[in-house]
């Protein structure tokens, strides 16, 4: 018994000593954590970040976003130049560049990637059309491209003919491509830099048939050496990717940055790239902190021992050379009324009041740690619409103003008003905020129930209308107003994206009048008055335009943060010879003294 | 031998029933209680043209009896198609969640067993003593502590000040696996330390003050030979009953562990599933569970057999 006591005790003393991997430092890897699993890298299910921003990493679009430009700017990506736009606009022409070469793969002949045509274009839209795909992404094209809902309606849920013609996309010989809309619609463009409408070669579908998903084949700068989409990606850089070179313009104060160092470089910079799957914050940032992962985010918890009030990086985090990357989203949070409800749809005073007696200030530094900026419109800052100098007098804090709207409304002192049922998530910071939201409200008379969701229970809720008020967030999916506006356009309520269900026919008309003109000065002032005018119908509580805190290792050079990150791991780089020092040296466990006081 | 054949057989017969009812289960808790799935795959723009496609598609417009008839055809044949939310094929999904799982639920609970089993004879053979005092104060502060607290303060100390263990991540294949689960293991040793010795100890010494212990010791037999040759053995029942029926949970993986560890076990494919209403995930892992519960109970009746000759399995 005693021997077996003995060599348990020893097996577990072997399984905890010694018990880490050897670091790499020959190949210049870039390591990246990411919190949610990879849903597979098939380009037309891209529906959230996480997956489409590892699925950029292999396939291309016609288009992209310049690297460092801001605003953000599009480009020719596998395009030869921006297109031919007929008179018109209904007829966008494009050509396509030449010599651009899948990467090899079984699926072609001899196992060698064959060059991409225009019919691939062809090809990759109508798989997003197709029913049996079931494409997050068909909102993009449905009912803008002449014949594609024909063509979707008449396979709809069974095998379709992809050798069908369809008027509105044709390649007109190898390297042309022409679309024709069905209306004016100049949002077409972004969907062309949207993954959905990346280009794949039918042979790998036919090869791989549902497998397709696990088994990417693009154009891309990489191509995937291990896929494991709940655990870890690892890229290599792909032979067949054509010469493309780091940009020598970016945005003001890119070269004093030092984004413009690597101008000219043929790309990508770094072999390999590992992607792991790292569900919980805390493990992510430890593994930042040990030098595992070249960047972070910085969880909430984290944020006083990484940032100080002043917005700068802490000076522990300084010793040891970390720096920091402070860029506001494409995004809103709000609190939606249901304007189903005849408590809210009739009543803008209660509407008013309400949002008066939200602190929003506070919420920010209760819940965003003060990064945030607080919304005065439904327009993030960094499109054209946002209009730095516009102040919403609804969405300030005033209780005095909120408790006399309230009466007026018909409700003193919220005398004679029904408790409203606020849905949440049953998170710990969304509980926390919904007790806040309660709190503010209980301040002017009004009564919340909190009730707590699961995402989909959530979902469903605000799909089928049955939520009363609900809080949630909206990511753009390209730089565009009217990405943001459209949540309150009515044809789009639930089940569209508008899930308060405003529906305003004076909005609904300008809103329509002012998305398809073309993109300037003049649209953007059109934008920013139609923002401007109904946020004083007050359709939403607008809370807060979130900002992104990136933490960065001293050996990671270029990263510039996107929130249209496509493809962008391939314009950084990192100092192998400057990371192993670095890591040796031990600087990275040290504590703040210690780390100064090496430094010094 | 004869009779323990058709025990078993007759075990595995009751297989049927028991599956149809967790079919029903299924079926009740997700045409009835869940929320739409088809909000959950369409992502921000759905539209109500696009809701009845998918539905169709995904079989949610048969009638109902149709429906629990596929939920049966699926559970008999362990044929679960792929999953909603990810399209993945579940068998492959589950496989590569059960390795992780397996690997780190296995070595970790027989580890714990064990030396739980070993620390509750030292506690039981000097009760009353100041081993027996210490190790039981000490197990009774362990278990007041949370088991995040020793996630994160081991997790912190080990793997990132001290660089003794991977901080989280996992890699499939021998022995690369075992850079990234020792951590996890050692917590959930930690953690089951304390509760198991206090429990294996209330059963042996439920045994000790038994009359034959008195005996034994009235024939003038020592306490080591007590001890090991009877009480002991005639722990082993409750000590099997109690350990086989964790036995089909480590399938399951360590929800915690695997999501603190960034483990691609099942509990976090479960959750997963939980978060994104992945109908057939969700579909395959209770059939799966139910499944592994029937069968893991019938190896515990054999079990008893082999501990104790006089049980006959009828």
């Amino acid at each position: 018994m005693f021997k077996f006591g003995l060599s348990i005790v020893l097996a577990t003393a072997f399984m905890t000593i010694g018990c880490t991997k050897k670091k790499n430092y020959d190949e210049k890897v870039l390591l990246r954590n990411v919190k949610a699993k990879i849903k597979g890298l098939d380009p037309v299910n891209a529906g959230d970040t996480y997956s489409s921003r590892e699925i950029s990493r292999i396939y291309e679009g016609l288009l992209e976003y310049h690297y460092l430009k801001r605003p953000y700017t599009l480009q020719p990506n596998l395009a030869e130049s921006m297109p031919v736009v007929s008179d018109d606009g209904l007829t966008y022409t494009f050509k396509i560049k030449k010599g651009i070469l899948f990467q090899d793969n079984k699926c072609f002949p001899e196992g060698k990637g064959r060059e991409l045509k225009a019919s691939d274009f062809v090809y990759s839209i109508k798989r997003m059309a197709d029913t049996r795909n079931i494409s997050t992404g068909w909102w993009l094209l449905d009912d803008k491209v002449e014949g594609l809902n024909a063509w979707r309606d008449k396979y709809s849920g069974k095998a379709a003919n992809y050798s069908d013609e369809i008027a509105g996309i044709k390649a007109l010989d190898d390297y042309t491509l022409q679309f024709k809309l069905t209306t004016k619609y100049p949002q077409f463009l972004y969907s062309l830099a949207m993954v959905y409408t990346f280009a794949v070669p039918y042979e790998a579908v036919a090869m791989y048939g549902e497998e397709f998903l696990n088994n990417p084949v693009g154009t891309g700068a990489f191509m995937t050496e291990t896929y494991k989409q709940s655990n870890k990606i690892v890229y290599v850089k792909n032979p067949n990717y054509r010469d493309v070179f780091y940009p020598s313009e970016g945005a003001p104060g890119d070269k004093e940055r030092g984004l413009l160092k690597d101008a000219g470089k043929k790309l990508p910079l770094v072999d390999k790239i590992v992607v792991n799957i790292v569900p919980e914050s805390s493990p992510r940032f430890l593994s930042f902190e040990n030098g595992d992962v070249d960047f972070s985010e910085i969880p909430k918890d984290n944020f006083e021992s990484s940032v100080t009030p002043s917005k700068e990086v802490t000076e522990a985090f300084k010793a040891k050379g970390i720096e920091l990357e402070i860029v506001p989203d494409l995004d809103i949070t709000y609190i939606a009324f249901n304007h189903d409800d005849p408590l809210f749809k009739n009543n803008l005073k209660l509407r008013q009041a309400m949002s008066l007696a939200y602190d929003v200030g506070r919420s920010n530094e209760l819940f965003q740690n003060d990064r945030a900026v607080e919304a005065q419109t439904i327009i993030p800052p960094g499109i054209g619409g946002y209009d730095k100098d516009f102040v919403n007098e609804f969405a300030k804090y005033d209780l005095k103003k909120a408790k006399a709207l309230l009466a007026e409304a018909g409700y003193p002192g919220g005398k004679g008003l029904p408790t409203i049922v606020y849905d949440t998530l049953a998170t710990t910071l969304y509980r926390q905020s919904s007790e806040f939201f309660k709190k503010c409200m209980n301040d002017i008379g009004v009564n919340i129930e909190v009730r707590q969701n699961t995402w989909p229970q959530l979902v469903d809720k605000t799909k089928k209308r049955k939520a009363q008020m609900f809080g949630m967030a909206w990511l753009g999916d390209y730089p565009d107003a009217e990405n943001f506006l459209q949540l309150l356009y009515g044809p789009n309520a639930a089940p569209g994206p508008n899930g308060s269900n405003y529906n305003n026919a004076e909005f609904n008309k300008e809103f329509e009048a002012a998305k398809v003109m073309q993109p300037g000065p003049e649209r953007a002032a059109r934008y920013a008055a139609l923002a401007q005018k109904v946020a004083m119908d007050v359709p939403l509580i607008i809370n807060l335009h979130r900002t992104t805190y990136i933490l960065k290792h001293s050996w990671l050079r270029n990263h510039k943060f996107s929130s249209f990150e496509h493809g962008n791991s391939q314009y950084y780089a990192v100092d192998m010879d400057a990371k192993e020092k670095t890591i040796k040296s031990g600087v990275l466990r040290m504590n703040h003294k210690k780390a100064t006081a090496k430094v010094d | 031998m004869n009779g323990n054949l058709n025990y078993i057989i007759r075990r595995l017969i009751y297989l049927i029933p028991v599956l149809l009812g967790v079919c029903f289960l299924i079926f009740i808790l997700f045409n009835v209680v869940a929320p739409d799935p088809v909000n959950m795959m369409l992502g921000k723009h759905p539209t109500a043209d696009q809701i009845i496609e998918v539905r169709e598609q995904l079989g949610l417009n048969k009638s109902l009896p149709a429906q629990y008839l596929d939920i049966v055809k699926s559970a008999f044949t362990f044929d679960f198609g792929r999953s909603w939310a990810t399209k993945q094929q579940i068998s492959t999904m589950f496989m590569n969640g059960a390795i992780p799982s397996l690997t780190l639920t296995i070595p970790a609970f027989f580890i714990a067993t064990f030396s739980s089993i070993i620390f509750a004879v030292i506690v039981a053979y000097f009760r009353g003593k100041g081993v027996d005092l210490f190790i039981r104060v000490t197990c009774i502060a362990m278990m007041s502590i949370s088991s995040l607290v020793y996630i994160l303060v081991f997790q912190y100390f080990l793997a990132y000040k001290w660089g003794l263990f991977e901080i989280s991540g996992y890699e499939y294949g021998f022995p690369n696996f075992l850079y990234y689960v020792s951590l996890p293991i050692l917590i959930w040793v930690v953690l089951s330390l304390g509760p198991d010795i206090r429990f294996y100890r209330t059963l042996i010494l439920d045994e000790i003050y038994q009359d034959y212990v008195r005996t034994a010791k009235a024939k003038g037999l020592s306490e080591r030979t007590i001890m090991f040759k009877h009480v002991l053995r005639n722990a082993m029942i409750p000590i099997v009953t109690y350990t086989v029926v964790q036995l089909p949970f480590l399938l399951l993986g360590s929800l915690l562990l695997e999501s603190f560890f960034s483990i691609p076990g099942l509990g976090d494919m479960t959750i997963s599933a939980l978060n994104a209403s992945d109908f057939p995930v969700l579909k395959a892992m209770s059939i799966v569970s139910a499944v592994a519960y029937i069968i893991f109970t019938l190896i515990q009746d054999i079990v008893y057999t082999v501990v104790d000759p006089r049980i006959k399995l009828q």
